[in-house]
């Protein structure tokens, strides 16, 4: 049902503005899904695309998601509403944290409280690195390929752009070739 | 000026290169904003990162926290010119993709990019785990802490920022 066919730049900016700013730790996705389909600002098919584009093109997925949202309800200036709903939010949000953090980050309490989150990241970080890495386990081309990356840029100091034309397109190239082959086969 | 001017250098080109959802950026950008300029130390860097994953929102708005420590003169500015450098250029091409999309919808060429450009993303996480660790607190209880957490990333479903906060409460009790 298109019970919003036409939205209103206010109101897209602000749908996002709301996700982006009550949703913790991932189901943004979900929540964006739900209200955009019964606002009827964009059909199923046309959402599991835009979720597609936006985990492939460079920048946040969650903003991505967002812009490809407007941009199907209202065009560009839907595109551009969506982008500023969802990152005045978060802007604003860590900016208090910030001005926190520089009055109070030497407050012992909050020093040893910074250390701990510091930690808790760390352990956080290893153990999406452990996941993604067992999401690639079945070819030991990826494997390697995520061995090198790390060695060049951790040990050698390659800068990212060169990693990800080395590396990346190394990668696309072993992923187009399988994908060849499968279909001659 | 010229520190707003390298802000947006710095972070517009991370933004261009955020593949994955902007996983893969955290070694250049420590490289970026801790070696090369020195707006902010190493420990001022993983906590930064660490503040990005707890507030809600992409991570990498922590771009905004090092733009903050870049210009004290300045903080806000520094903030709001960093994070439009993070923002604004892939969302650019988020929008000029529109006019393509119609070529690529039916293309086998989405699925070969994302699973080709996997491998070097997480070759990158490995690196940024790296990173992270060289502000991270060294100390017999840190170390607990990392591996509680990793064990509890893997094995349940509680979400990143209440980890964090968690994690938090060990540093309040024995990491002062």
């Amino acid at each position: 049902m298109p019970a919003e066919a036409r939205p209103s730049l206010g109101s897209i900016a602000l749908t996002f503005a709301t996700i982006a700013s009550t949703s913790f730790g991932g189901g943004q996705k979900a929540s964006i899904r739900q209200q955009v389909l019964a606002r009827g600002w964009i059909n199923s098919d046309d959402f599991l695309a835009g979720l597609e584009i936006a985990q492939v093109l460079p920048g946040p997925n969650l903003l991505n998601l967002a812009i490809y949202c407007g941009q199907k309800a209202r065009g560009v200036p839907g595109a551009v509403a969506a982008l500023a709903g969802v990152s005045i939010p978060p802007f604003a949000i860590v900016l208090v944290a910030g001005a926190l953090y520089f009055k109070f980050a030497s407050n012992p309490f909050v020093h040893g409280a910074l250390r701990g989150c510091a930690a808790g990241a760390l352990g956080l970080t290893l153990g999406n690195a452990l996941e993604l890495t067992w999401d690639e386990r079945k070819s030991w081309l990826s494997v390697a390929l995520v061995a090198a990356t790390a060695v060049a840029v951790s040990l050698l100091h390659m800068p990212l752009l060169p990693v990800l034309a080395v590396f990346g397109g190394g990668g696309i190239l072993g992923e187009w070739l399988r994908t060849h082959k499968r279909s001659e086969a | 000026m010229g520190t707003l001017l390298h802000l947006l250098a710095v972070f517009s080109q991370l933004s261009v290169l955020g593949f994955g959802g902007g996983k893969g950026i955290i070694p250049q950008m420590h490289t970026d904003a801790v070696t090369t300029y020195r707006w902010v130390s190493s420990e001022q860097f993983t906590q930064f990162y660490t503040i990005g994953k707890l507030v809600p929102g992409p991570t990498t708005i922590f771009a905004a926290l090092i733009g903050y420590a870049a210009v004290p003169q300045h903080p806000l500015l520094g903030a709001a010119v960093a994070t439009a450098a993070m923002f604004v250029p892939s969302s650019l091409i988020m929008i000029a993709f529109d006019s393509f999309e119609a070529r690529f919808s039916a293309s086998p060429w989405r699925a070969i990019i994302s699973r080709g450009l996997a491998p070097a993303i997480v070759g990158l996480v490995w690196s940024s785990v790296w990173t992270i660790a060289r502000g991270a607190p060294s100390s017999v209880v840190a170390y607990l802490t990392s591996a509680a957490v990793i064990v509890l990333v893997l094995r349940t479903k509680i979400n990143a920022p209440m980890l964090i906060v968690l994690s938090g409460v060990v540093g309040v009790a024995a990491l002062r």
